[in-house]
C-alpha cells in the first residue's frame, strides 16, 4: 500500500510543481481516499462506523472527514512505524497530548512542493535578492513544528542565513522572541527587502518589547510580513485589524504587503488571504478571504445539520487536502469560517470556553 | 401588550447609559424606598409577592403571555422549557413558603418588622430585629432567570431598594418580572430598577457600587475578584462563583419499574433550562451492579431525550454553541469507532441532544444545551475520586438511591463539600428555602440589632 501511495505522492508532487490542473482534483481525491481507506487502519474504523467505503463514495465531498482532534488520540497514518522518519506536533503549550502527523521523505517532499507552489507570490517573491527573518525558534529548537519546518524551508529557498530565526523555545515549550536579536535583524543596514515570518502572538510579543524602547521601524521598500495562527489560548489576544495596524505602524509595512496564512500540523497545504492568490468574491471593508491552492478544497459545514452552509453563512471549516498523502486528506477543523465563493473568511476557534452565567463551561481543546 | 417605558432596560437599544443617569436612578430608588417600601410590613410584602406569583401561573396573565411569546426569540429557550421553568419558580412563591423561609433564616416571620424574641431567646431575656440593606445591587447571571427573580424577591422581603444589572441582551425576563411587580403596585415598583450593559464598564459600575450597601454577584472567579476590588470596604459582597452539578444513580435504585422513572427524572434535569443553570448536571454517574448497566441506562436516557425533543424542543442555539457541540461529538464518534468503552447517541438532525457514555469516569464539563455524560462507577467513593477536580465547586447532586442509602450518601457528600442533595429530576427545582451555595440566602442580606434586657 505504501508503494502505491509513494507513486501517488510522486505524481502529485510533479503535478503541483507544474501548475496543478484544477479539474484533476476530484479524481485524485477519490484515488487517494481509496488508498488511505486501505492503508490507514484508524481511518478505516472511523469510515466503517459511518458505513462508508470507497464503493459508496462517488464525489470528493462525500469523503469522511476526521476531526483534527483525532490526531491526538490515534495514529492516523498509512506509514508503518519504521517508515515514519518525521513527526509534526500541534504546538499548543497547554496540551498534554499533542497531535501527531507522521511523515516520510516522500510526504515531506509533497509538503515542500505544496509550501512553495501554494505560497505563490507570497513566498516566491519577485527578484531574488531577499532577506528573511523568522520570529519563531530555529528548526533545531522546534524540530516537530510544521510551521518552523515551513519557515526554514522558505529561508533555504530564499538563500537566507540560518541565523534568521530570532525566537526561542523555553524549557516549557513556550516560544518567545529575542527582542535584541529581532531588533538587530530589523535595523540591519541593508537595503534589500525583508520577508518577516511569524505567529500573530510573536508580533504582539515583539511590539511589546519594541514599545518599551519606543522604536518605530521603516523596513526597506517592498518588505513583506507573513502572519499566522492564533494566540493558543494566551491572554493577550489582539483582533487581526489591530495587529495589522500595529505591523504597519511599527515596521512601516503597508497593509497590502501583510499576508495571513492559515495552516496546521494536521495539514500539508496552507491557505492565504493575499490578493496574490485570492479570487475576488466580494470581500469588503478590508475583510480578508482565505484560499487554499487548487490541490486543497474547503467546505463550510453547518454544525447544526452537518450539511454545507450557503454562501455568506458561517460554519465549521472542513479541508480536503490532497497533499496529506500518507495520513487523511479530509479534515474537520474546529474553526468557524464564513463561506465566501471557493474561499472562506476565518472567524477562528469558537469561543467555547466562554463562561456564561453561573455554570462552568467546557474548556475547548486547542490543536493549533 | 406593550410594556411601559419604566426601567432603564426599557430604553431603546441605542440609548447610552451614563454615570449621571445611574446616580440619579440610585437617588430616586433610595427616596422611593424610604417613602413607599420601608413602612410596609413583612406580611404585606408576602401577600403582594404571592399574589404576583399567582398571576404568573395563570395562562392569561399578560406578562406570562409576553414571556412565552417573545421569550423563545429573546432567550433561546423553547416555549415549553420557559413555561416549565416559570411554573416551577412561581409555583414555589406562596405565602406558606415565604413564611417558612423567613422562619428558617430569621427565626420568626416578623423579625424584619419589630423586636422579636424566639422562645429560646426569651428565656435568656434577649430579642432582636433584622434590617435589610438600603440599596441592594444585583449583578445578575445571564443564563437563566430564576436566580434573578429570587434576588428580587429577597430584596423586597428585606425592604431594600434594588438595582438589577443584567448582562447585555439578558434583561428580558427580569424586566418582565419587574414590570409585573410594578403593575401590581406602582409604589413598590418604583423601588426597583433594571438595566443592562456589558459587564466591565468601569464608569457605570463605579457609580453603582458607590451607591450600594450590599452587592450580590454571580460570575467567574475573575469577575467576582474584579467586583470585590472595586467595592468600598464597608459595602458587603455576596458572591456566587461558578458551580457545577452532577447526578448519582445507585445500583440499588436501578431496578424494575423504578429504572424507567429514574431515566425520566434524569431527562427532566437535562432538559430543564436546557441544562444552563449551575444546578444542572454535567455528568450522571451510574453505579454498576444494578439491574441496568450504565450503558443501558445511557441508551434509555438517549431515547427519552429524543422523545422530549418532540414535545419540549431545545430551540435554536448560536453557531458557536452548535460548533462546540458538533466538535465535541466528533471526538466521541472517533473514540466510539475505536473502542467499546465509549458510546455516543445524539439527535440525527441537529445538535438538540447528545448522550456520551464512557468508561473513563473522570468528571467532564459538558458543553451543555442538553449534552450529558453518563459514566459508570463502582460506588460513591469512586464518584468522589473522579470528581476531585471540581471539589469545592459542586452545587447540587441529584440522587437516585434506595431509601436506606440516602443518609450515608448525603452525609458523605456533605463532608466532601456538596451543598445540596436532592432527588434526581428536581435538580433545577430548588425550594424557596434553598440555601444558595450552602449559605442562608435571606439571612446573609440582613443586619441584626440585638436587645439585651
Amino acid at each position: 500500500m505504501t508503494s502505491e501511495l509513494s507513486t501517488f505522492a510522486e505524481r502529485l508532487r510533479a503535478s503541483i510543481a507544474s501548475g496543478f490542473p484544477a479539474d484533476t482534483f476530484g479524481t485524485l481525491a477519490l484515488e487517494v481516499f481509496g488508498l488511505q481507506f486501505a492503508g490507514n487502519a484508524a481511518y478505516r474504523k472511523i469510515c466503517a462506523a459511518r458505513h462508508i467505503t470507497p464503493l459508496t463514495v462517488t464525489h470528493w465531498s462525500q469523503i469522511p472527514a476526521v476531526p483534527t482532534a483525532a490526531f491526538k488520540e490515534l495514529e492516523l497514518t498509512c506509514l508503518a512505524p519504521a517508515e515514519r522518519t518525521h513527526v509534526f506536533h500541534s504546538s499548543g503549550t497547554t496540551e498534554q497530548r499533542p497531535s501527531r502527523h507522521f511523515h516520510n521523505p516522500q510526504s515531506l517532499a509533497v509538503y515542500e512542493a505544496s509550501i512553495w507552489e501554494g505560497g505563490g507570490e507570497n513566498l516566491r517573491l519577485a527578484g531574488d535578492d531577499w532577506r528573511c527573518l523568522s520570529l519563531t525558534p530555529p528548526l533545531a529548537q522546534a524540530p516537530h513544528s510544521s510551521l518552523v519546518y515551513m519557515f526554514d524551508f522558505v529561508r533555504q529557498k530564499l538563500g537566507a542565513a540560518p541565523g534568521a530565526f530570532v525566537g526561542r523555545s523555553g524549557a516549557d515549550g513556550v516560544w518567545t522572541v529575542d527582542p535584541d536579536a529581532a531588533l538587530a535583524a530589523l535595523t540591519l543596514d541593508d537595503s534589500r527587502p525583508l520577508l518577516v515570518l511569524g505567529t500573530a502572538f510573536a508580533y504582539v510579543h515583539l511590539f511589546e518589547a519594541l514599545a518599551a524602547s519606543g522604536v518605530r521601524l521603516r523596513l526597506p521598500a517592498g518588505s513583506r510580513v507573513l502572519e499566522t495562527g492564533g494566540y493558543k489560548g494566551r491572554s493577550r489576544a489582539l483582533p487581526k485589524a489591530e495587529l495589522h495596524a500595529l505591523i504597519s505602524d511599527r515596521l512601516g509595512v503597508p497593509a497590502a504587503h501583510i499576508v495571513c496564512e492559515y495552516g496546521m500540523s494536521e495539514l500539508s497545504s496552507q491557505a492565504y488571504d493575499s490578493a496574490g492568490l485570492a479570487i475576488d468574491c466580494g470581500a469588503r471593508n478590508g475583510e480578508r478571504v482565505f484560499h487554499f491552492p487548487p490541490w486543497a478544497r474547503v467546505q463550510i459545514i453547518s454544525p447544526e445539520t452537518g450539511r454545507e452552509v450557503g454562501e455568506g453563512e458561517t460554519g465549521l471549516l472542513r479541508v480536503f487536502d490532497l497533499a496529506n498523502v500518507f495520513s487523511v486528506l479530509a479534515l474537520q477543523t474546529e474553526d468557524l469560517a464564513v463561506r465566501c465563493g471557493s474561499g472562506f473568511k476565518l472567524i477562528g476557534r469558537a469561543q467555547l470556553a466562554e463562561p456564561r452565567g453561573c455554570s462552568l463551561m467546557a474548556v475547548g481543546s486547542n490543536n493549533e | 401588550m406593550n410594556l411601559p417605558n419604566y426601567f432603564l432596560a426599557d430604553l431603546p437599544a441605542e440609548a447610552e447609559l451614563s454615570p449621571t443617569m445611574l446616580a440619579e436612578a440610585c437617588g430616586t430608588l433610595k427616596r422611593n424606598r424610604e417613602q413607599y417600601l420601608a413602612p410596609r410590613t413583612t406580611d404585606q410584602i408576602v401577600k403582594f409577592l404571592a399574589n404576583v406569583a399567582e398571576g404568573w401561573l395563570q395562562t392569561d396573565n399578560p406578562f406570562r403571555k409576553l414571556a412565552l411569546a417573545q421569550g423563545p426569540g429573546k432567550t433561546g429557550f423553547g416555549r415549553p422549557t420557559l413555561a416549565r421553568g416559570l411554573d416551577q419558580f412561581f409555583g414555589q412563591l406562596t405565602r406558606e413558603n415565604l413564611r417558612a423561609l423567613l422562619g428558617q433564616e430569621l427565626g420568626d416571620a416578623k423579625r424584619l418588622d419589630e423586636l422579636i424574641a424566639t422562645p429560646g431567646e426569651g428565656k435568656n431575656s434577649r430579642a432582636a430585629i433584622a434590617t435589610g440593606p438600603e440599596l441592594l445591587v444585583h449583578i445578575a447571571a445571564g443564563n437563566i432567570p430564576n436566580p434573578t427573580f429570587m434576588s428580587l424577591v429577597l430584596g423586597l422581603l428585606t425592604r431594600s431598594a434594588q438595582f438589577v444589572k443584567c448582562g447585555s441582551g439578558a434583561a428580558f425576563l427580569p424586566r418582565l418580572f419587574a414590570h409585573s411587580l410594578y403593575d401590581a403596585d406602582h409604589k413598590l415598583g418604583a423601588c426597583l430598577e433594571i438595566a443592562e450593559w456589558r459587564g466591565g464598564s468601569a464608569a457605570l459600575e463605579d457609580q453603582l457600587f458607590a451607591a450600594a450597601d450590599c452587592v450580590t454577584a454571580t460570575g467567574s472567579d475573575e469577575t467576582l475578584a474584579a467586583i470585590r476590588a472595586k467595592l468600598p470596604v464597608r459595602t458587603r459582597l455576596l458572591a456566587h462563583g461558578h458551580r457545577v452539578s452532577f447526578g448519582y444513580v445507585t445500583g440499588e435504585a436501578l431496578f424494575g419499574h423504578r429504572a424507567k422513572k429514574i431515566v425520566t427524572a434524569a431527562a427532566d434535569d437535562v432538559v430543564a433550562w436546557n441544562q444552563l443553570g449551575c444546578l444542572s448536571p454535567h455528568v450522571i454517574y451510574v453505579q454498576r451492579g444494578g439491574e441496568f448497566a450504565p450503558e443501558h441506562f445511557a441508551q434509555l436516557l438517549a431515547e427519552e431525550l429524543e422523545r422530549r425533543e418532540l414535545v419540549e424542543p431545545r430551540g435554536e442555539v448560536a453557531t458557536e454553541v452548535a460548533a462546540g457541540i458538533a466538535s465535541r461529538r466528533g471526538i466521541y464518534e472517533v473514540r466510539a469507532a475505536h473502542s467499546p468503552e465509549t458510546q455516543l447517541w445524539h439527535c440525527q438532525h441537529s445538535t438538540a441532544w447528545t448522550v456520551v457514555c464512557e468508561a473513563d469516569a473522570r468528571f467532564a464539563v459538558s458543553c451543555l444545551y442538553r449534552f450529558i455524560y453518563v459514566k459508570a462507577v463502582t460506588d460513591l467513593e469512586n464518584v468522589l475520586q473522579n470528581a476531585d477536580a471540581v471539589r469545592g465547586k459542586v452545587s447540587t447532586v441529584g440522587l437516585a438511591a434506595a431509601e436506606e442509602e440516602i443518609q450515608t450518601i448525603t452525609t458523605k457528600l456533605a463532608r466532601w463539600g456538596v451543598t445540596r442533595v436532592c432527588p434526581l429530576g428536581q435538580m433545577q427545582d430548588p425550594p424557596l428555602t434553598w440555601r444558595h451555595d450552602g449559605r442562608p440566602a435571606l439571612g446573609d442580606l440582613v443586619t441584626w440589632t440585638d436587645w439585651e434586657a
